[in-house]
């Protein structure tokens, strides 16, 4: 980082659990109705649900963003709507609408394009071999609100800024020339270019809401309940519990040494089976592949997430797993709220 | 009627403000506009001032797109005695000039002083630009009226942006200094 970043006040942040996200999108539509409905970021998603193995969101997004695997900067690339992002589609309703009821010739709906690429484009599509090892699990994504943004770092006229308070990471749309290093910069590829308004734009955590001590829309509106979302140094809070005490919250890629403060649980997954159909000891995500995306301790925090399982599979107590499963949902949301999130 | 052909560099991308575009941009260091045609003409409060320069491949449609940037031009001028032309100008020493982007028809104002700071803004009613894309040559022709920076400083300089090669911001052509006006 060039830019001095202070440190903030206090930092909010989010824990995802993986292994409760059924990816059913509510979060991404929560987000997108709520942020995200104008013409100039008619193709972004602030949160977006990804299928793992894949090619996620921007494709090959892993690759693209302005990071070596050693956390030096590298140029990072500009996604495109061809490539990475997928243009919208356009549909024959016109077509349809004046299809003949008499008439043999059935219009069916179709797009007009012939679409090689978009958002969940491989969704469900995973790895492995059926049925021995096929398996996937849906990765939600939303900006990391990073300690040193990299998004912060690339701008030269010093758009981006982290808010003191609750070090939400935000673009000032009124200083930013939409030069779009930032897009290129976050290897995380969660800025977008408003490509009407000719600016940056970006998850702002719901920060309306926040200082209202209400959870973003994308954690609220979750069916599954996966989502956690806190302040880093509550001690109470679920975070730090997830994080801090029992360190079974990982940040996506460390290895991009930017500090994310969205963090996942990552996904234990049924046995593999051998030629019988007999299971194995080995997980069919493999540890490696979970290596890759969350670091080495994700060793650890899985062997945390199996013996907390047991124990509670065998009747015992555990903070932990009572956590997870969210029995009360106002455990999982703990912001400065004067007011109980979930009555 | 002051005629030149200018020898362009790239801004060094050394100097870029911020940790990401001075490293990931270091090896620019050649610039993708290598000179320019200069015309400066003066006529009482009159300027017209064309710069001319080789593309082989204008870009100047990129509204509904994430990864384009319109080729553009901008030329600017000393407020003060002493503003830098390679920063931009510097705090208390500004520059100020006029900017053409290929995809607008009207010229925009712009201000700094130094680099990450430039402003823009509608450029006065009675400024003017004309641009034409022909055959692997932008000729590009701004009219002003009463500029009474460059009538007292009677410096320029100037910077090319070229769209096909990403040119964005600091990443840019420009003049190796301030060149005499008249």
């Amino acid at each position: 980082m060039k830019y001095n970043v202070p440190t903030p006040k206090r930092q909010v942040a989010m824990v995802l659990d993986l292994n409760k996200c059924l990816g059913c999108h509510t979060c991404s539509v929560a987000c997108k109705k709520l942020w995200n409905s104008d013409d100039g970021t008619d193709y972004t998603y602030w949160n977006n649900v990804e299928t793992m193995p894949g090619k996620g969101y921007p494709a090959q997004w892993p690759q693209t963003g302005g990071r070596t695997a050693t956390g030096e900067v590298k140029q990072g690339e500009l996604p495109n709507l061809d490539n990475a992002y997928g243009r919208a589609w356009t549909f024959n309703n016109k077509a349809v609408l004046a299809t003949d009821q008499a008439s043999k010739k059935k219009e069916w709906l179709r797009p007009q394009e012939s679409p090689t690429w978009g958002p969940n484009w491989d969704e469900d599509h995973g790895a492995g071999q059926y049925p021995q090892e096929n398996h996937y699990f849906y990765l939600p994504r939303l900006c990391n609100h990073c300690e040193k943004p990299a998004c912060l770092d690339a701008c030269p006229r010093q758009s981006i800024y982290k808010r003191e308070e609750d070090g939400i990471v935000l673009v000032d749309q009124d200083k930013c020339h939409g030069y779009r290093f930032c897009v290129e910069a976050c290897p995380y590829k969660k800025v977008y270019f408003d490509h009407q308004r000719q600016v940056a734009a970006k998850c702002i955590f719901c920060m309306p809401r926040v200082e209202e001590g209400t959870a973003p829309a994308c954690a609220r509106q979750c069916p599954g309940r996966l989502r956690f979302v806190g302040y880093r140094d509550d001690k109470d809070g679920p975070i730090h519990k997830l994080v801090d005490k029992y360190k079974v919250a990982l940040p996506l890629h460390p290895e991009y040494g930017i500090g994310p403060n969205v963090f996942y649980v990552p996904p234990m997954s049924p046995p593999k089976l051998d030629d019988q159909g007999r299971p194995l000891d080995e997980m069919r995500i493999s540890m490696s592949y979970l290596e890759n995306m969350f670091g080495k301790a994700v060793h650890g925090a899985m062997d945390t997430l199996l013996a907390e399982r047991d124990k509670r599979r065998q009747e015992q107590p555990s903070e932990l797993m009572d956590l997870l499963i969210a029995y009360d949902w106002n455990e999982s949301f703990k912001l400065d709220g004067k007011t109980r999130e979930v009555i | 009627m002051k005629k030149e052909t200018v020898k362009l560099m790239t801004a060094p991308a050394g100097m870029q403000p911020g940790g990401y575009v001075m490293k990931a941009y270091a090896d620019r260091v050649n610039p993708a506009i290598e000179a320019a045609q200069l015309e400066v003409e003066n006529a009482g409060q009159r300027w017209r001032i064309q710069l001319r320069w080789a593309c082989d491949k204008p870009l100047s449609t990129v509204q509904g797109e994430t990864d384009l940037f319109p080729d553009a031009c901008a030329i600017f001028v000393p407020t003060t005695a002493g503003a830098p032309w390679i920063t931009m100008g510097d705090k208390g020493k500004a520059v100020e000039g006029l900017l053409w982007r290929a995809d607008q028809e009207k010229p925009m104002g712009i201000r700094a002083e130094g680099m990450g700071t430039m402003q823009r803004s509608a450029a006065q009613d009675d400024w003017s630009v004309k641009a034409a894309w022909s055959e692997g040559y932008w000729t590009v022709t701004f009219q002003a009226n009463g500029w009474a920076a460059l009538k007292q400083h009677q410096q320029v300089a100037l910077a090319i942006w070229r769209g096909s090669a990403q040119d964005r911001g600091g990443l840019k052509s420009v003049s190796q200094g301030w060149i005499a006006a008249v």
